[in-house]
């Protein structure tokens, strides 16, 4: 995990509205909580030296889609947690591919994203 | 009126537009989302939609007025409108952004086309009807009273 004991997220979706809908979720379980709004920027924020434990993943977004950002991810070494969240159901194999460690699609449930999260040991 | 009328008024009205296919089970995902330290969380997510989508249905329609339609664009933003209708359980709305990228996929100009009217038609429903649902919020907690919470 990232340096302190919250539990940080990197939210990459260029709409609005859906990262505001996983903000809320997420700030929820206490989580401090990063927005990103396409790949590009999200790489950069590593870049940048952000670290992050998760980051949410959406597929296609402007300037660097979500495949080409977790494949830069990993690229650069950055071992935190990607869950791919797009209503592109073919991209599945593309994002495991690239190093994502779920898939989830769209819209947003929220029994399965939780179920993820303990699963990595995010929450109790 | 009061407060267990008008709670009754908003579960018929919630109820009806589930029965008619406006909206589906994501709306009430949403909901769980909404609690004491999110009161207004509905409300804003479904307001930034209003908001959103029509900026996307006005582009719509103007690029469909122009001589040459840029269909690429068009699709870009039926592809961001049916995302954002899907995440906040607008179904009917979700469904003919669902037809017209079928249409677009097979090259059916005139079936893109003929999705535009309805597309525009199942948004103002659905704005209507939500704001109607929204009022009676606002009546209910000014009368002292709860939201009823959808069980689906």
């Amino acid at each position: 995990m990232a340096s302190s004991q919250v539990v940080k997220v990197l939210v990459v979706d260029d709409d609005v509205l859906t990262r505001r809908i996983y903000r809320t979720l997420l700030l929820r379980f206490g989580f401090e909580i990063t927005e990103a709004e396409d790949g590009k920027s999200a790489v950069n924020k590593f870049i940048d030296g952000n670290e992050y434990d998760l980051v949410l993943m959406d597929k296609d977004m402007p300037r660097m889609d979500g495949v080409e950002a977790t494949r830069a991810l990993r690229g650069m070494g950055i071992s935190a947690k990607v869950v791919a969240i797009t209503g592109d159901e073919n991209s599945r194999g593309a994002f495991l591919d690239a190093g994502a460690d779920e898939f989830l699609l769209k819209p947003l449930n929220i029994t399965a994203l939780t179920d993820i999260l303990k699963a990595f040991n995010f929450l109790n | 009126m009061d407060v267990s009328m008008l709670q009754r008024t908003y579960t018929d009205l919630l109820t009806s537009l589930f029965r008619e296919g406006i909206l589906n089970q994501q709306f009430i995902e949403l909901q769980q989302l909404q609690d004491e330290n999110n009161p207004g969380f509905v409300n804003e997510v479904v307001s930034l939609f209003f908001e959103d989508a029509g900026r996307l249905i006005t582009e719509l329609i103007s690029n469909f007025n122009q001589q040459a339609v840029d269909y690429k664009k068009v699709d870009a933003y039926v592809h961001q409108l049916k995302g954002s209708s899907a995440s906040i359980g607008a179904e009917k709305i979700r469904s003919v952004c669902q037809t017209f990228r079928e249409y677009y996929d097979k090259n059916d100009i005139q079936g893109c086309y003929n999705c535009i009217q309805p597309l525009k038609q199942e948004f103002m429903t659905f704005k209507s009807k939500l704001e109607a649902l929204f009022a009676l919020e606002q009546q209910i907690v000014a009368a002292g009273g709860s939201i009823p919470m959808m069980r689906h």
